[in-house]
């Protein structure tokens, strides 16, 4: 039992310290961001350190119960007493080597993700399963920070009427990447924007105002339409919208048409340029981006909108 | 790939919803390890009855408010509450404060009100909060007629720390710090083998099902609250942000918005099995058809009174 005791407190450490030194890793190479909103990055992290101390504490634990039995026979009757003050409780539950090693691969089994490192984004499948947004109201997010977002986007555009940033906010809606882009571009070429921009113009005339006619660039996944697609000419390009993590992640799209075949596998990268238009179309305004050109592309670093 | 319509299942996609759970909710299961590990070295058992009063009922209604000033997320709240446990908490006051802590947190509090600005966010805060708490006490309330030994997971309290002793009162700080820190680890291990497999139910359903097929129950009252609250297991997400979710589900009735408010934070699937690190199979199960049975019932009559829209 001792034996099983003494395993389990090196195992307890060792995993500790696996747990600790991934997480730490992930941190350390800006993976946290394919999987956590900002927010919740440094809690992660956080824990990552708080891991590692918890294996150190569990080492020097286990050096002092293995000095302790390796004391002479005369000494065992103090050892017993030690394992009582300090052992007992802290060494599990028993229960025998097999559950052990049970819940060693069980809690191993994350780390072995990790290592393989092959889940770091969304396939086509699960997009499909949540279906991809198109209306902003459907987003989640804070109504507060919604409204704040939508006054600086409405100043942005500079004739935003108080009546469209009221209508917005009202159904709930929040465009927090909203702000991060500016209508408009010193540089003279194509307006750089987020899919989100598009979904947020919709709900507003003077934003898409902004926008009619001008030649705008952004970048998206690409997802094949499968419906409301006759002429066969048109995709989605798509982020996904987190509020705590990936788990929760929701596609957010816009319609590009594109006469030409696009070069790229589903859920691949696309930068799209092309002039901007919200026709209405099933008896409700969209925003459809007619691309000029549509190109492969890196992903962005943050593969999120938040 | 497994495919039907409302089931598609990628193994990348299951992975990475499952890593995305893990990462967010560790640090918050971990800081309920080392609260945990701070009660057993630092909270004298006697407290804890020193502390409750002496009217069970009314014990079982101040740790249904405990969360209020001493708040802790669902990722968190089981190994708080096997401490507690076993430092000699009524097993009554403690299934009432797992289940209420994560509703009446006043993080969750803000959180639900910002979510529903403009979509009544008093109304939907103040019955989110009152029945949280309600169904806490009650399901409190009938766990004090049962012996605790027939809710517990066996061995939880009569294997570990049964007997009152002091760790305290030997060595150091340091030691002090490391017994902490090995009780924190006994813990988090524990209760971390059921988080795991909690987090893979989750990522299961929250990836391969089809949400939409939901979308059609939305006129049904009935059907909305439960499809609802079914879908609050299947996403398993954090109380303090699951209002923001709720908030975009409009085509759904006020009354199964709040059902998954209050059914989410204490019975989703991750949670059923993180329960298991605590309480018996056999309560568990029991814990879960109470639970849906009364949060739904309630919320139906609220949709038939239009008290909640």
């Amino acid at each position: 039992m001792k034996n099983s005791l003494s395993i389990q407190g090196l195992r307890d450490s060792l995993m500790l310290l696996l747990w600790g030194g991934f997480i730490l890793w992930l941190s350390f190479f800006g993976q946290l961001i394919n999987y956590l909103h900002p927010s919740l990055q440094p809690y992660t992290a956080a824990s990552g350190a708080v891991f590692l101390l918890l294996a150190i504490f569990g080492f020097r634990s286990w050096f002092s119960t293995i000095r302790a039995q390796a004391i002479s026979q005369d000494h065992n009757e103090h050892r017993d007493h030690h394992e009582c003050e300090h052992g007992h409780d802290h060494h599990g539950e028993g229960g025998g080597l097999a559950p052990l090693f049970f819940k060693t691969v069980l809690l191993l089994l994350p780390l072995a993700i990790i290592i393989s490192g092959k889940a770091t984004a969304y396939s086509i499948t699960t997009v499909q399963n949540r279906g991809v947004v198109d209306n902003i109201s459907k987003l989640p997010s804070a109504q507060s920070t919604a409204a704040s977002s939508v006054s600086s986007a409405a100043q942005n555009a500079s004739s935003t009427p108080s009546t469209d940033v009221s209508s917005v906010a009202t159904n709930g809606s929040s465009v927090v990447a909203v702000s991060t882009s500016s209508p408009s571009n010193a540089s003279g070429g194509p307006m750089p924007l987020q899919v989100i921009d598009m979904l947020y113009a919709v709900q507003m005339p003077s934003y898409r105002s902004e926008f009619e006619g001008k030649d705008v660039e952004l970048i998206g996944q690409f997802v094949p339409m499968t419906t409301g697609n006759p002429k066969g000419d048109r995709f989605q390009a798509i982020r996904m919208f987190i509020t705590c993590c990936a788990a929760d992640a929701k596609p957010v799209g816009v319609t590009v048409q594109y006469p030409k075949p696009v070069n790229t596998s589903e859920m691949g990268w696309v930068k799209v340029t092309g002039k901007p238009t919200f026709p209405m179309e099933g008896g409700r305004r969209t925003a459809v981006i007619e691309a000029t050109k549509v190109e492969e592309c890196p992903a962005p670093k943050e593969p999120f909108v938040y | 790939m497994l495919a039907s319509a409302w089931f598609t299942f990628s193994f990348a996609d299951f992975q990475y919803a499952f890593l995305s759970i893990l990462l967010e909710g560790l640090p918050f299961l971990l800081g309920g390890a080392i609260l945990s590990g701070v009660l057993e070295e630092f909270l004298p058992q006697s407290m804890m009855t020193r502390l409750l009063p002496k009217n069970p009922r009314t014990a079982i209604l101040v740790s249904g408010l405990l969360g209020v000033v001493f708040p802790v997320c669902e990722c968190g709240i089981v190994p708080v509450v096997r401490r507690l446990l076993r430092k000699g908490l009524p097993v009554s006051c403690g299934v009432t404060y797992m289940l209420a802590a994560p509703i009446v947190n006043p993080l969750v509090i803000l959180s639900t009100l910002a979510a529903f600005r403009g979509q009544g966010a008093w109304e939907m805060t103040i019955l989110r909060f009152a029945l949280g708490l309600s169904v806490a006490v009650l399901v409190g309330w009938v766990v004090s007629f049962f012996a605790p030994f027939s809710i517990l997971r066996p061995g939880l309290i009569s294997t570990e720390h049964d007997h009152d002793h002091d760790h305290g009162g030997s060595g150091g700080m340091l030691d002090r710090l490391q017994n902490v820190a090995l009780v924190a680890t006994r813990d988090f291990l524990d209760v971390a083998v059921y988080f795991v497999i909690g987090a893979a139910a989750a990522s299961l359903f929250s990836t391969a099902v089809n949400q939409e097929v939901i979308l059609p129950l939305a006129a049904n009252p009935p059907l909305a609250i439960v499809s609802l609250m079914g879908l609050a297991s299947v996403l398993s997400v954090c109380s303090t942000t699951d209002a923001f979710i709720a908030a975009t589900l409009t085509t759904f009735p006020m009354a199964a918005k709040l059902a998954f408010l209050v059914f989410g934070p204490m019975l989703d699937f991750k949670l059923l099995f993180l329960y298991g690190a605590a309480f018996s199979k056999r309560f568990i199960l029991l814990l879960a058809v109470g639970l849906f049975a009364v949060i739904a019932l309630v919320c139906w009559r609220l949709s038939i009174l239009n008290l909640a829209w």
